[in-house]
């Protein structure tokens, strides 16, 4: 495939408050490569969420370029090239998990929804909940059910915003886990936004680190692990590496003073 | 399996549990009606009684079984149910079977062609942004002209127009019950989060789709509660519109018939009868809910 997935140029977001304007991305360069699992990490305000928003034509950048798949942000929604995870699993109540999963297909009116449905459940080990109802699953299968949603109709590109922000930290491992196997399966490019140092750093093969005020690219590390990757790797010391570099990169953008 | 006696033995403790309050309160309104209906009835009693000579056996006798009181006891209402509920046949103007059907029929036509009308306008006023500025205070404003002082209004401009009968009192029981479900939809089409509905813009779902695969299904709880306000006023409206035209047939024509003849026994008969009907059609509304929200998975 020729050229970035995501190609962002000089990008930056300016929201209009009644006392002053708030610069929410002031000039983020950017490029994400086919099969890549870039993480954007940083503290809150610094336009992490804002940036994959603006990916996910979600929100507008006010100057700058930005290409997904070589078109506007816009083109690449309506072509529906991308699977969007929120922060919460954002499912529909009244829909069991299996048309909870198989709601995009009807509204693109794809067919084979039921073994794609079925696939995509196997995929996030919920095979068997079929008939369930969200309010009968946990929080990190509600999360896995969303997950089997963004990927039902098969896009190549995956957008997760902090999926697992508000799971727990045994069950956010576990997801973790299953998140890169799934990945390695799918060859998909996913792009992941996290507060959690360690998640970005087991997670991605690029890490952003980002800066608040304004929202800002501070650096971009890339790593070599294995794609088949175990948690244990957390304790050698090239994980520890990164992580380090990571948490100066956030230290840099004087992130933690305020 | 030794949990399933335990959960049989579970549900009757509870029923126990809401018959008690529920009874003591009824046998409560019951006494304090009794006694009332002494003072209240003295007007037309009084002289009978002291006729009699008085004492509290006459006092009670003549209190409670007068044929024209001022407020009836309710074993005479009772009596009076009886008798036109089941001693007259039901087809009878007689019956009150008859004049319940008879004002139960516009009710639930008013009661349809109100929600729908409501719903209508619920959708419209979520879609469309500058109706909900401009089309909302006439709503509110309909709602604030008293229905008895339009009812002949419309009656008679309908009649002019050669609509009489069922038509015009269910429309204005339209009028009444449209407006609780228009509020009610509003609220609920704009219930859904704002992540569920950036999930539709990520799908770039038409707002149709929208509509019917998350606006419509995020509103139904809203939708029926607005629903059991609507089928109580519906028959308000029902019963408002047989009073002006001089109805011969319905609730609302039994209490005017009664209140030209001093007939109050019959007049209470006839609203016991169309608060059973309203009860009845609320209870149903439920029974709707009930199901509906069972077959949308919503968590028992």
């Amino acid at each position: 495939m020729a050229g970035p997935v995501i190609s962002a140029r000089e990008l930056s977001l300016v929201f209009q408050t009644a006392d002053a304007p708030v610069y929410a991305l002031s000039k983020v360069n950017l490029e994400v490569e086919e099969g890549d699992f870039v993480s954007f990490i940083g503290p809150s305000g610094c336009g992490k969420t804002t940036l994959l928003r603006v990916i996910a034509d979600l929100e507008q950048a006010t100057s700058g370029t930005i290409t997904v798949n070589g078109m506007s942000p816009q083109e690449a929604r309506l072509k529906r090239a991308y699977g969007y995870v929120f922060q919460a699993p954002a499912l529909y109540p009244w829909r069991t998990v299996e048309r909870n999963v198989g709601l995009p297909l009807e509204i693109m009116g794809l067919d084979n929804a039921a073994e794609r449905v079925a696939r995509n459940l196997d995929l996030v080990n919920l095979k068997g909940f079929e008939k369930k109802y969200p309010w009968q699953l946990s929080g990190g299968m509600q999360q896995r059910v969303s997950i089997a949603r963004a990927l039902a109709f098969d896009p190549k590109l995956l957008l997760m915003d902090e999926p697992f922000g508000a799971l727990d930290e045994i069950v956010r491992d576990k997801l973790n886990q299953q998140l890169l196997e799934l990945w390695g399966r799918t060859k998909k490019t996913v792009v992941f936004v996290t507060h959690s140092i360690p998640e970005a750093v087991f997670l991605s093969t690029k890490i952003v680190v980002m800066s608040p005020r304004p929202g800002r690219i501070i650096d971009v590390i890339k790593t070599d692990f294995p794609r088949d990757r175990a948690l244990d790797i957390r304790e050698t010391p090239e994980f520890l590496a990164v992580a380090h570099r990571v948490r100066e990169g956030l230290k840099a953008g004087h992130s933690y003073e305020d | 399996m030794s949990a399933a006696p335990a959960i049989a033995a579970k549900a009757p403790a509870r029923a126990e549990g809401h018959a008690l309050p529920v009874a003591v309160v009824c046998l409560a309104i019951l006494v304090l009606w009794y006694i009332a209906a002494i003072p209240m009835n003295w007007v037309v009693t009084g002289p009978k009684i002291e006729a009699a000579g008085g004492g509290l056996a006459n006092t009670l006798a003549f209190s409670w079984n007068e044929a024209r009181p001022v407020i009836p006891a309710p074993h005479q209402i009772a009596l009076e149910l009886w008798k036109s509920v089941f001693g007259a046949k039901p087809w009878m103007p007689k019956s009150l079977i008859y004049h319940g059907w008879v004002t139960l029929s516009s009710t639930l036509l008013g009661f349809l062609l109100g929600s729908l009308l409501g719903i209508v306008l619920a959708i419209a006023i979520v879609h469309v942004k500058f109706l909900s500025k401009s089309l909302m205070p006439w709503i509110i404003a309909s709602q604030t002209i008293p229905i008895l002082a339009i009812a002949p209004m419309v009656i008679v401009v309908l009649g002019s127009l050669g609509f009489t009968g069922l038509l015009p009192k269910s429309l204005i029981s339209m009028y009444l019950c449209f407006f609780p479900v228009t509020i009610g939809m509003v609220k609920g089409l704009t219930s859904p989060e704002t992540m569920q509905l950036d999930l539709m813009r990520t799908y770039n779902a038409s707002s149709a789709q929208v509509l019917w695969k998350l606006r419509f299904p995020a509103a139904v709880p809203f939708l029926f509660t607005s629903l059991k306000v609507a089928v109580a006023i519906a028959l308000t409206g029902a019963i408002v519109g047989e009073l002006p035209t001089g109805a011969i047939a319905g609730i609302g024509a039994r209490l005017l018939q009664g209140s030209y003849y001093g007939q109050t026994v019959q007049i209470w008969a006839a609203l016991f009868m169309g608060s059973f009907i309203a009860a009845g059609l609320v209870w149903l509304v439920g029974v709707a809910e009930r199901f509906t929200l069972k077959r949308m998975g919503v968590r028992p």
